[in-house]
């Protein structure tokens, strides 16, 4: 039986196939969807004064799911034996997103909203085990810049620096471009307080590829959580295996809250055009326009480019401008 | 020299225009560096070969040819492998680069004589760099490098 005289609104903490975990006045609700959140019901607006209420034509949405972490939704309790089940109704309005193209096969692409309504991104690389991958980071930035996102990015594994040589020449790019950078070390603590006043009161998300510590440092940040951690795998040529396999989104004891997800190897970016992608590398977006071409321009092989007389110049990592030739290769 | 078409695949030169197959099987070499045909490149590269990191991107003229040292005493090349030197149009810059299998080997000398021609400038201009230049007395390395070794026994018989 379905109460429906009361809706209530709650954020989604956790989401596993089919059941979603909705925090609402103290209590965790395990809720479902209802059938309409899975299709979008499109209705006629020529005559909005209309009485009669009817649907015009109902589309499959273009999502692979309708609801993400972090997502405000308004649910229907179910009053039943069990306590504490919902519907969920309705997604409020996202104030942010972090999505990406869903890796699914087929020729139509999806969206994959990995977390909605956080305050801050934070990009996890370690120093080795395995080895940076900077094209990674360039994507995540480039899309929490698409998002209007704040990001930190956050370097583990700081007790094996020894391990990289070129680590500090490879960060000084992204320092020199302004974004802010937490070495920490989960093993010895280093620069976990530190941390941990940037993440209260906020909501942010861990992202980065699969072996770099993420749910390591969540179990430093918060050592009551007691979540599960493995060794990077080392038959995979150190890529890392998939411990943590679904989103959660914890609180803080200090205040706020953190988004751990699973690794992800792939970070297609989602909603972003060719001609706006030189916007989203802070370093570069001064010197769009400037060029012989205007906005015309693609930076690529045209003659008096200001972005490549950049590079040249200093001005600009060669690293970061072969990552926006990268990207700009796949918009 | 590479169009802006892909990284590391086939490509149109921009100088000569011809066709080009990045293939390895047929150039011998994991970063095709030159055009095979007019032996231009493009300024593609700015620590290592094939790091793709320099935004220059101009284009690269060959101006002579040098010999890198093997340090490998028992390959056939034993005396060195023969390399061209390109400069960049755009920014000066100086490269050396190892010649393809399937490059032009008549291209390849007719940089030599070019070079031979304006020595002393190229000279001067490389030495700058720490690159040697071939000299005309260099002739018959360069021909057994491109011909193979019996050419060095054959040559007098010619002449």
């Amino acid at each position: 039986m379905i109460t429906n005289d009361q809706d209530d609104t709650g954020i989604v903490f956790r989401k596993t196939t089919g059941h979603y975990t909705v925090h609402a006045n103290g209590r965790d609700i395990d809720c479902v969807l209802s059938s309409l959140i899975h299709k979008q019901l499109i209705y006629p607006t020529a005559d909005p004064t209309s009485l009669r209420h009817r649907v015009q034509e109902v589309r499959k949405i273009d999502h692979v799911d309708p609801i993400a972490i972090g997502d405000r939704v308004r649910f229907i309790p179910i009053a039943e034996a069990r306590q504490n089940r919902g519907l969920i109704t309705e997604v409020l309005p996202r104030l942010s997103k972090l999505s990406r193209p869903a890796p699914v096969p087929g020729q139509r692409v999806f969206e994959q909203v990995i977390v909605s309504n956080v305050d801050l991104v934070l990009p996890v690389f370690a120093v080795a085990e395995p080895t940076p991958k900077w094209g990674l980071l360039d994507r995540y930035l480039v899309s929490a810049e698409s998002s209007k996102l704040s990001v930190l990015i956050v370097i583990t594994k700081l007790d094996m620096a020894w391990k990289n040589k070129d680590f500090d020449s490879d960060l000084e790019a992204y320092r020199r471009t302004g974004y802010p950078i937490q070495l920490v070390s989960a093993n010895t603590c280093e620069g976990i307080e530190e941390l941990k006043r940037t993440l209260q009161g906020k909501t942010s998300v861990l992202v980065g590829k699969s072996g770099v510590g993420k749910t390591s440092l969540l179990n430093a940040i918060q050592p009551g959580l007691g979540l599960r951690v493995k060794e990077v795998s080392k038959g995979e040529q150190g890529k890392g295996r998939h411990t943590t396999t679904h989103l959660e989104m914890f609180r803080l004891d200090f205040g706020g809250t953190i988004v751990d997800t699973p690794g992800m190897r792939e970070f297609g970016l989602w909603e972003v055009s060719g001609e706006e992608l030189a916007y989203l590398f802070p370093e570069m977006a001064n010197h769009v326009g400037k060029c012989k071409f205007g906005l015309s321009c693609h930076h690529d092989t045209e003659p008096g480019c200001a972005i490549r007389k950049a590079v040249m110049a200093g001005e600009i990592s060669p690293h970061r401008y072969k990552s926006y030739m990268n990207l700009r290769r796949e918009l | 020299m590479r169009n802006h078409v892909s990284s590391f695949g086939d490509f149109r030169c921009t100088h000569c225009h011809n066709l080009v197959s990045a293939a390895h099987t047929l150039s011998g070499v994991n970063n095709r560096n030159h055009c095979p045909y007019c032996l231009w490149s493009s300024h593609l590269d700015l620590f290592v070969a094939g790091d793709r990191l320099s935004a220059c991107k101009g284009q690269m003229k060959p101006i002579g040819l040098t010999m890198k040292k093997s340090r490998n005493k028992y390959r056939l090349e034993a005396r060195g492998e023969l390399m061209l030197i390109h400069e960049c149009t755009e920014c000066a810059a100086l490269s050396i680069n190892r010649i393809a299998a399937d490059d032009d080997s008549e291209s390849i000398l007719m940089v030599f004589h070019d070079s031979c021609e304006h020595n002393d400038q190229i000279f001067q201009l490389c030495e700058q760099h720490g690159i040697v230049t071939l000299g005309a007395d260099a002739i018959r390395t360069i021909q057994a490098q491109l011909y193979g070794p019996l050419i060095e026994a054959l040559i007098p018989m010619w002449e």
